[in-house]
């Protein structure tokens, strides 16, 4: 099979992939009952690792926050009152997002997150168009498997019983539709019910350094996660990297005070990048190499943020999500690497000098 | 022969008063050289870089492009360059070609000059006798975009690449000990633990060798790309930034004398960053988000703090209450109908003319990329723009100054191109080349009204040669002049397909 073939497969595979998503029967209640989604394979979403994130693309965002038509993403959170519009005239949500996962990439961890925290809204931000595609295509074919899995309780049940939300098992089980990287076509359907439903994460494409404020209004959001960034190995890359002085201030302006931003890593020397730029005085002796080291004077970004402690990660349930459920986690340990984490709080803004 | 255009003024900048001298000095900007006229009769003082000895013609300076086309962009910064004294190089030609910024502090007492192609931030003196004292050269790392000024007259830029620096005005005199100098040792943060494939690991594998080899040889250019002079990093966008702003405002606190600086950043992603001045760049306080194209102008009235007029590829101003981000009125620039071709705002002044009432009128004039009509507004005390009268000139409108005692304002005009096009030269030169013109305000009528003045001082400028351009440069010659004074266009978004076919086959 040559490559043309290969990637004519790939289109055809994900144009009826669109197909079956766009179909009416929306959040799954109006599909014929038995015919299960099922997850999107991997293998016909591939794109290379890198983006540039300093070239145009063909990129959709609003043009405020105001604008951000979220009712296409979480329609199982539209307020009810229709006449409730946003700026743009697209119907408005019970509540706003809160949670972004930035570089999401396939979304393990949304999709571990989901669970945890169920009635919280989140979104991931990918680059890569078609990874974004993937993670949208699997959200939607988690959240029907769901809504099938829910029927079907419900029927066995006599269906006497009242219409609420998904009962809650351990809410800290792993969903059995993890997907693992190597493996075999996903058939397995899942046979416990997640609280949320998955219906409270959802994917985009965006390139979140030059975009991230058209997307949240200022102390919009309480968590951001930056988990495995794109190391940009390069000095003259470093411009690229996801964590820098400057872009740690947009971050502060989306983050409401006491708002966590968690990190992880697998190389060391970024790690040490990421504390450096939070203003943590860290890093082996001589590792300052960069010219960023300049601005290593007090005040800057780094007023803004603080540390959480080793005894505070450990009670933070998004801590060991973020360490296992990512598909670059997973590889990571597969490969017997290490995982540096860091998280940091929002401080308040400081005072105007007097 | 009269084959030859001069060139236009690109920049104008009147300083009053020179160095508490008697009088007012007209610096401008043609080609690749700075001059100063008498602000009264237009009697030209000097120039710089000052033609060497010999007795060369402007021709022959080599900073006209038509005869050995424009210096190569520089991509290392030489720090020898920094010590660069008073002394204009004569032995070598110019290393640019034209001089984008020319701005002066709000004092008057010194002029910034930005020269292109060396990206050299030159800041100059004028002397009584309206000479120029070059008093510092410092090269960025990447092409500035903008210049202006904070208290104290410290220099605030924003450059290609996106981020905000401040520096002193005046360099201090020790260089400033890189912190990359000390001890660099080199480590390679990747390991076997991070790369995998096999390609990664034998490049990592070489790349050890190579740090192994190096670390031998002791690295002692350990400077990068950092600038050996005093500067510092405030803010950045993820964008090329087009303009930058500095306001302050008084503090709505009534304990404190303090006043609050802010810092407007605007750039080619449609978006407008308000940021606290220094030290506290880094807090945001909130987006003016509203354009649908690049932002290429922002204009803060000196009479009107709160408020900012904001134009750029869109074919419309934003008028804002900038403090809370809000969007106060859209100013169509052109009719609905006639949306044939786009249009860009080139820059937008605000300025204040005595015309005959008791308060002065006060006055936002905007002009579109290659077009020979400069828009004028009035701006009323509640942030209302009204449309007036517009402008009309020979040529298009490179800029604009106001005179700083005649109640006059004063244009520079291409006299190159054809007006309304950027692309398209004039047939031949004219028998005078008006590249500057004087305008006032017709006085007493029911509108506001321009009239053109005849004025001694546009008249002496216009009849004296600056540099010349050849009627007959070839094509490429041409564009590269183009593009030296039109670029607006390439800020615009390209909308062919998404170049995001780097799908594994």
């Amino acid at each position: 099979m040559g490559a043309p073939a290969k990637r004519q497969k790939r289109e055809e595979f994900r144009r009826k992939v669109a197909a079956a998503t766009t179909e009416p029967s929306g959040d799954g209640s109006a599909s014929p009952p038995g015919s299960v989604l099922n997850l999107p394979q991997k293998k016909y979403y591939r794109q290379r690792a890198h983006a540039n994130p300093f070239s145009d693309h063909l990129l959709e965002y609003p043009l405020t926050p105001a604008h951000m038509d979220w009712s296409t993403h979480f329609p199982a959170y539209i307020n009810p009152n229709a006449t409730q519009m946003n700026a743009a005239g697209a119907r408005r949500l019970l509540k706003d997002v809160e949670v972004v996962d930035i570089g999401c990439g396939f979304g393990g961890l949304l999709v571990g997150l989901a669970p945890v925290l169920p009635d919280t809204l989140m979104v991931g931000m990918e680059i890569r168009s078609k990874v974004a595609e993937y993670l949208t295509n699997r959200i939607h074919a988690l959240r029907h498997q769901q809504q099938h899995l829910l029927q079907q309780t419900q029927t066995s049940t006599s269906s006497s019983s009242t219409p609420v939300p998904a009962p809650a098992p351990e809410p800290a089980q792993q969903p059995t539709t993890e997907i693992t990287d190597n493996e075999t076509p996903e058939t397995t359907f899942p046979t416990t019910l997640i609280p949320g439903g998955y219906n409270n994460i959802t994917a985009l494409r965006a390139n979140t350094m030059k975009f991230f404020p058209n997307f949240f209004a200022r102390s919009q959001l309480s968590k951001i996660f930056i988990c495995f960034p794109d190391p940009h190995f390069k000095a003259r890359k470093h411009k690229a990297r996801i964590v820098s002085e400057t872009l740690n201030a947009e971050y502060a302006y989306a983050l409401r005070p006491g708002g966590l931003l968690y990190t992880i890593t697998d190389v060391e020397e970024y790690h040490f990048w990421i504390l450096r730029h939070f203003g943590q005085q860290q890093g082996p002796e001589g590792s300052a190499e960069d010219e960023d080291a300049n601005e290593q004077e007090e005040g800057g970004v780094k007023e803004l943020f603080e540390r959480l402690t080793p005894e505070e990660l450990e009670r933070d349930e998004c801590v060991r999500v973020m360490m296992d459920s990512t598909e670059e986690g997973k590889k990571v340990s597969r490969n017997k690497g290490n995982k540096y984490v860091a998280v940091f709080r929002r401080k308040d803004d400081p005072a105007w000098p007097l | 022969m009269a084959q030859n255009f001069e060139h236009p003024f690109q920049g104008l900048q009147f300083v009053q008063k020179v160095s508490g001298g008697p009088r007012d000095v007209l610096v401008a900007s043609s080609g690749a050289k700075l001059y100063t006229y008498s602000a009264d009769s237009g009697q030209r003082l000097s120039v710089w870089p000052q033609d060497g000895a010999d007795t060369s013609t402007a021709n022959d300076t080599g900073s006209n492009p038509e005869n050995e086309g424009p210096p190569e962009k520089k991509r290392k910064v030489d720090p020898e360059e920094t010590k660069a004294t008073a002394a204009p190089a004569k032995k070598k030609p110019a290393a640019w070609s034209h001089i984008p910024i020319l701005t002066s502090t709000p004092d008057g007492k010194y002029v910034v000059a930005l020269t292109a192609e060396d990206k050299c931030i030159r800041v100059f003196q004028i002397e009584v006798d309206g000479t120029f004292l070059e008093l510092s050269s410092r090269p960025m790392p990447k092409r500035p975009c903008s210049i202006t000024f904070m208290e104290e007259n410290e220099i605030l830029l924003g450059d290609k690449f996106g981020d905000v620096y401040s520096m002193p005005l005046i360099p201090s005199a020790e260089p400033r000990i890189s912190k990359a100098a000390r001890e660099h040792q080199k480590r390679i943060a990747a390991t076997n633990l991070t790369v995998h494939t096999q390609r990664n690991l034998k490049s990592l594998e070489m790349q050890k060798q190579q740090a192994a080899k190096k670390a031998a040889v002791k690295a002692d250019k350990a400077q990068e790309d950092a600038p050996a002079f005093e500067h510092q990093l405030l803010l950045g966008h993820v964008s090329l930034l087009t303009d930058v702003a500095f306001v302050s405002l008084p503090s709505p606190d009534p304990s404190s004398t303090r006043r609050r600086g802010y810092i407007l950043s605007a750039d080619r992603d449609e978006h407008i960053r308000v940021s606290r001045g220094p030290p506290q760049a880094h807090v945001i306080e909130n987006y003016c988000l509203g354009h649908s194209a690049f932002v290429n102008s922002l204009c803060i009235p000196q009479w009107a703090p709160e408020i900012l007029i904001s134009g750029g590829g869109d074919p419309y101003l934003l008028v804002w209450n900038w403090t809370a981000a809000q969007i106060l009125q859209k100013v169509p620039l052109v009719e609905e109908t006639t949306k044939a071709k786009d249009v860009a705002v080139r820059s937008i002044w605000a300025s204040s003319f005595d015309s005959g009432f008791s308060n002065p009128t006060r006055l936002i004039l905007v002009v579109l990329e290659g077009s020979p009509t400069l828009l004028s507004f009035t701006l009323s005390s509640d942030g209302t723009l009204t449309t007036q009268k517009p402008l009309t000139t020979s040529g298009n409108v490179l800029n604009v100054q106001p005179h700083p005692t005649a109640n006059t304002l004063i244009i520079s005009v291409d006299n190159i191109r054809e007006p309304g096009s950027t692309q398209d030269w004039r047939s031949a030169p004219a028998s005078s080349q008006t590249r500057l013109q004087t305008f006032t305000l017709k006085q007493g009528g029911e509108t506001l009204e321009w009239e053109s003045v005849p004025s001694a001082l546009t008249d002496n400028i216009n009849a004296a040669e600056t540099s010349t351009v050849s009627a007959g440069a070839d094509k490429k010659a041409q564009t590269a002049l183009n593009t030296s004074l039109y670029g607006l266009e390439n800020l615009r978004k390209k909308t062919y397909g998404d170049d995001d076919a780097g799908s594994v086959l």
